[in-house]
């Protein structure tokens, strides 16, 4: 079967370490959270690499490449250098963990100085809503800080699946959204978004080559 | 017509159409248009405002039609105004005439400064075009023009349409127009006459009032008055004391001969002409009635001084050459030359013999030089002879781009610290450390992706464009950069810091070439850091050990001679620590600490037990509370490894690299493990600086949240706090578990290097070396149009225009889209740059009028403020009203440009003067005139007259006339009663 995809789109996932981005990323890659064998994911170093490609409409499919990063400090001077090339993210904390929410305001601003004057589309996660009964975070400030820092928000469990699929597509469209109305472009040298491989029929490529001349306006 | 109307009804019915004529169809064609576009029946609006022909939004709208084979396109031209109640007024005012009757009468939109002919002949607010499609048909004889015409009196006859139709003959750039208007029993006919030449006593009013009033024929005594408009134009070409100040650069000059003669920072402005070309001054009588005024070809009553009104327009020049402008597209050139640098300096053989000669010099002082490099080496001194022989070397040369002066200038800009009396060794260059600045301007460079103002590569940038456009072009270009290459080669060898990159790692919101250089200035930095740590060991050393503990340590065996040296050095560093009451005390555990050492070196790698007796080596500082689980020491923090910087395009590689590994878990070990060389240096750092410890211990400091601590009740029922790994910390070989195994108690200062400095230096200098003029320019072009755009900036707020200040944000926020990513687009950029040259034209215009009316001189306020408007006016709008006409500021300033010119231009040969002297007339005019002739004279008569006859209903009549040198028009619409014939 060849891969076909229009686009391909690189992300990054931010946030404190064992907030859960790695698991997130393996339950949405691929499709298990890793406790069969292993109670959890091996703590990253450095920055990660998953792959997927997802039908954000029938017949649109987007290719995803996403870069998990290491929470600690000490390899923030690694993991920031991946911002620039990333068209969007997502802002993980833990909801058992009031520390990570407070946290993701100076995620935010980290981002932004670099990669200043443009942005990265973030969408705000609240990670691990299976342990309701533990839970320090509740939706509505949640969803109050993600609407002052101009995100989407959603809650998800790596461990039971909740909203792993609903949070990848809810960013990619949004990405896709603003890569047709020409926000956001395909630019020679630029990760963020490439174009991609389309196969000859009239509908689809001409699906997938009108927002790039609408791009280059 | 109803008669007609019948038999083609039943012509249709039949549907035969072969008997339809060509005429017939293009009569059809016409009436669908003006349906289709709903121009049907009358569409009266509200009287004009003043002005509103140039304030107001015109549109057109337009379509194609045939006559046979010969295709015309049809345009509805309009102002667009608020609908009104059309079906209501309709039935109100079934009778009145059509509204471009009325607007003939009107005066408020006279002598418009930009409106198309007809509106400005004419007056009207709604019109239809017929006139051929393709630009090079015409229409020529005069039965085709009657043809035409009749075809459009027809086809308003069945309409019912009351807008005027127009069809264009001749050859378009006569601007010859012929048309109709039908209102309910009113026609107005539309004509025009196009001269070359005409006799004298048409040129003037009364000639004109001839026409007029023989034209419309009235037979009606005495006639009604003529209503006039008058219009004269004054041209001003020659500026006299405004001579344009700026000059073309001279070369010459800027070189000097002096040092410091060339201003390297500051980079040309301004026009090399003066961007205003002419001064069109229009004198108005708007409403005139006749008997007032005389003119005629023997007497003038219209002296422009007079003329109530006055208005202004400046003719600017096309395209004035810009010194910005070009400085920076001769720049952008570059970007497109394929030449390399040795191609360019045509010296390939001699650049491999110099760096035979540097391998061999380089061999040669390895091997006699000491371990740490002498201090008079260091010497600034020492650095400028070095640097003035490379110059001389290359003054060898023939045909060096650059002479002497100019180079030595250049580096003594790029390098300030060359001259500093202070020496570098121990202390590191202000230029080095710039203060953040919080202003706008300053932190444009994020946006541009470009550098600090203040940074060496935007001082690079700068120079580099001074000396493609003032010396040599390219050959100069290449020249200096290969002297820059030397430099970066000299300041790397010699452990001599950058001046002008801020420190630390690159960063990747500027340039490439920015990053490269901060990079090298890592890599001098560590070096430095490394050979100096050295010395001061080496120094310790000869301290702690006098002249029989020197003995002893000869005796060592030599296996262990150099990590013992540098066991001691840190032992020496531990010391100076100590105050000096401790010193009997440290020196005696020295002796016990040694002894120690050496019998566990002699002794087998061990368990735990013997582990904790190592001596705790590179501790930074105590963490606060922690202290470590197994034996209960106070925990300390290591002195740690700086992560390796990285550039863009090296961080670009790495991802490739990582990303190709793919997603199975064996990709994921493995990326983790290329990456985990860090975090093994940290765990090294950290059991060097805390025998005994645990990998808990490490966890506990590296990554708090994976140590889960809860309250437990112990054997004895109290509460105390138990912790463990956290679930994925457990898993077995993950990557923490196995560099936690792998780590050995090793400090920072003796671990293999994370950040290669060496091979990482050669290879940003191998970098710049390859790097072609065009690299080159691409890598620095975002400096470069940084410093226009603050260049335009600067030179703008010393103006203060507004629409200027529009533009600039444009400039900077297109610019800052197309330069944030690696490979802009020539053609978006050659588009930022025509920006640039459009702003820089703009504010030399604004210049050029200030100094004309004399802005700067005023000493009254007001009047300093009213001229400075004026001016203000003259950049946005095409025409500008001079308030107070010729009495005004502005007015009289005016005035006395025209003066001027007049008394310059009377200066004339003494042939031409006696000839004037024999005449009659121009011996009793001595003094020479105010104004020169008119260049245009424009003149609009109206009055209301029935027509044809007595009893007809009394309609608008309006004849517009210009004169020029080459043309006489006369534009004539004249109203006629229909009711009865």
């Amino acid at each position: 079967m060849e891969t076909i995809w229009i686009y391909q789109f690189r992300l990054i996932v931010i946030g404190d370490s064992t907030v859960g981005k790695s698991c997130l990323l393996h339950r949405f890659t691929q499709g298990r959270f890793p406790g069969l064998r292993s109670p959890a994911c091996d703590p990253t170093v450095g920055v990660d690499f998953f792959s997927r490609l997802l039908e954000i409409e029938p017949g649109k499919r987007i290719k995803l490449q996403l870069w998990d990063t290491a929470g600690q400090e000490r390899f923030r001077s690694i993991t920031r250098s991946y911002y620039r090339n990333s068209v969007g993210g997502f802002l993980v904390f833990d909801i058992t963990n009031r520390r990570s929410f407070e946290h993701v305001k100076d995620w935010l601003e980290e981002a932004k100085m670099y990669v200043q004057p443009f942005r990265i589309v973030f969408l705000l996660v609240g990670h691990k809503c299976d342990l309701a009964s533990q839970r320090q975070v509740t939706r509505e400030e949640a969803e109050k800080l993600s609407a002052d820092c101009g995100m989407k928000y959603i809650e998800t469990s790596a461990k039971d699946a909740t909203n792993v699929e609903e949070s990848f597509t809810i960013l990619t469209r949004d990405i896709y959204e603003l890569i047709k109305k020409g926000e956001i472009c395909i630019q020679d040298g630029w990760e963020g978004v490439k174009s991609g491989f389309v196969p000859n029929t009239v509908h689809s490529s001409e699906e997938a080559v009108k927002p790039r001349k609408e791009c280059f306006c | 017509m109803a008669a007609d109307s019948e038999p083609e009804s039943e012509v249709f019915e039949i549907t035969d159409f072969t008997t339809a004529s060509e005429w017939e169809r293009f009569i059809s064609k016409v009436e669908e248009v003006l349906n289709d576009w709903k121009l049907i029946g009358n569409s009266l609006g509200k009287p004009l405002e003043k002005g509103i022909f140039t304030s107001g939004t015109w549109e057109e709208k337009s379509d194609e039609i045939s006559f046979a084979d010969f295709k015309f396109s049809v345009t509805h031209h309009y102002l667009v105004q608020e609908s009104t109640d059309k079906e209501g007024k309709d039935e109100l005012l079934e009778d009145v005439v059509p509204q471009s009757m009325q607007d003939l009468l009107g005066m408020n939109n006279d002598f418009p400064p930009r409106a198309h002919c007809l509106v400005r002949w004419y007056g009207l607010r709604e019109f239809v075009v017929i006139a051929p499609a393709a630009h090079s048909d015409a229409v020529l004889s005069e039965s085709k023009c009657n043809l035409l015409l009749s075809s459009v009196s027809i086809a308003l006859g069945n309409t019912g349409c009351q807008v005027p139709l127009f069809v264009q003959i001749h050859h378009k750039w006569r601007r010859m127009y012929v048309g109709e208007c039908q209102g309910p029993g009113v026609r107005t006919d539309f004509e025009m006459v196009h001269l070359r030449k005409v006799p004298n006593q048409y040129t003037h009013l009364s000639g004109l009032l001839d026409i007029f009033k023989s034209k419309i024929g009235c037979p009606l005594t005495p006639l009604p008055p003529v209503s006039i408009a008058i219009r004269f134009t004054y041209v001003l070409q020659d500026w006299q004391q405004y001579f344009w100040p700026q000059q073309p650069p001279d070369i010459d000059a800027l070189v000097g001969g002096e040092v410091g003669g060339l201003e390297f920072g500051k980079l040309p402005f301004g026009a090399c002409e003066d961007p205003i070309s002419e001064l069109h001054l229009a004198t108005t009588w708007p409403h005139l009635t006749e008997g007032i005024i005389v003119d005629n070809d023997v007497y003038s009553d219209l002296d422009p001084i007079q003329a109530p009104h006055w208005s202004v327009r400046v003719r600017k020049a096309e395209n004035p050459q810009c010194l910005l402008g070009d400085f920076v597209t001769e720049f952008f050139k570059i970007c497109r030359r394929k030449e390399s640098t040795d191609e360019i300096l045509g010296r390939s053989a001699f650049e491999e013999e110099g760096k035979e000669t540097a391998d061999i010099t380089h061999a040669l002082s390895k091997l006699t030089e000491p371990a740490s490099v002498p201090i008079h080496k260091l010497s600034v001194s020492n650095m400028v002879h070095t640097a003035k022989k490379k110059i001389r070397k290359h003054r060898g040369v023939e045909e060096s781009p650059l002479n002497n002066d100019v180079l030595n200038t250049i580096l003594l800009f790029l390098f300030p610290d060359a001259v500093s009396e202070k020496p570098l060794d121990g202390t590191t260059s202000t230029d080095n450390n710039n203060p953040p600045s919080e202003s706008e301007d300053y932190n444009l460079y994020n946006q541009f992706k470009s550098a600090p103002s203040d940074s060496l590569t935007y001082k690079l940038a700068l120079c580099l464009c001074m000396i493609n456009f003032y010396h040599g072009g390219l050959k100069g270009v290449a020249h200096l950069w290969q002297e820059f290459v030397l430099e970066m080669r000299f300041r790397w060898e010699n452990n001599f810091l950058i001046p002008g990159l801020a420190s630390g790692p690159p960063d990747l919101r500027c340039c490439l070439l920015h990053q490269k250089l901060q990079m090298l200035n890592c890599c001098i930095e560590r070096k430095k850091a490394r050979d100096e740590g050295k010395k001061t060991s080496a120094s310790d050393v000869t301290n702690i050990y006098p002249g029989d503990a020197g003995k002893a340590g000869d005796q060592l065996v030599p296996d262990n001679l150099k990590e013992t040296d540098k066991e001691k050095g840190e032992v020496g560093k531990s010391w100076d620590s100590w105050s000096d009451s401790e010193e009997e005390f440290f020196e005696c555990l020295s002796d016990t600490e040694e002894l120690k050492g050496n019998g566990q070196e002699s002794g087998k790698k061990g368990g735990p037990k013997e582990m904790a007796n190592l001596r705790p080596e590179g501790r930074l500082y105590q963490h606060g509370k922690l202290t470590l689980l197994h034996n209960g020491e106070p925990l300390y923090i290591p002195v740690t490894q700086e992560p390796a910087p990285m550039t863009e395009d090296l961080l670009e590689e790495q991802s490739e690299v990582l990303a190709k590994l793919g997603t199975s878990a064996e990709g994921a070990h493995l990326r983790a493990r290329m990456q985990s060389a860090c975090l093994l240096s940290d765990m090294e750092s950290f059991k060097a600086a805390n025998p005994g410890c645990s990998l808990e211990d490490f966890v506990r400091w590296y990554s708090p949240r994976d140590y889960i601590e809860e309250e437990v009740i112990d054997e004895k029922g109290n509460v105390v706090l138990k912790g463990e790994l956290s679930a994925r910390m457990k898993i077995p070989s993950n990557m923490w578990v196995e560099a936690w195994e792998t780590a050995k108690p090793i400090p920072a200062r003796r671990q293999r290097r994370l950040f290669d400095d060496t091979r990482e230096a050669e290879k940003v200098l191998h970098y710049l070396a390859i790097q072609k003029p065009a690299d080159l320019a691409r890598h620095l072009l975002p400096c470069v149009i940084h410093a226009a755009v603050l260049k335009v900036k600067e030179e703008e707020s010393l103006e203060n225009i507004s629409s200027v200040k529009k533009i600039i944000k444009q400039i900077i926020s297109h610019s800052s889209k197309v330069l944030h990513f690696p490979n802009p687009e020539d053609k978006k950029l050659e588009e930022i740059i025509h920006q640039i040259t459009n702003v820089e034209a703009l504010i030399a215009r604004a210049r050029s009028l200030k100094a004309k009316f004399g802005t700067e001189k005023c000493e009254q306020e007001e009047e300093k403020e009213d001229l400075e408007r004026f001016v203000s006016c003259l950049l946005e709008q095409p025409e500008v009203l001079v308030t107070g006409a010729g009495r005004g500021h502005a007015g009289r300033i005016i005035h006395k440009l025209f003066v001027n010119a007049q008394r310059a231009a009377a200066m004339t040969p003494p042939e031409e003067e006696l000839k004037r002297m024999g005449s009659p007339e121009e011996r009793r005019q001595n003094s020479v005139s105010d104004f020169p002739p008119p260049a245009g004279r424009e003149f609009i008569l109206r009055t209301t007259v029935p027509r044809p006859a007595p009893y007809s209903k009394a309609l608008p009549q309006r004849m517009y006339s210009v004169l020029t040198k080459e043309d006489f028009r006369l534009a004539g619409a004249f109203s006629s009663d229909t009711s009865f014939f």
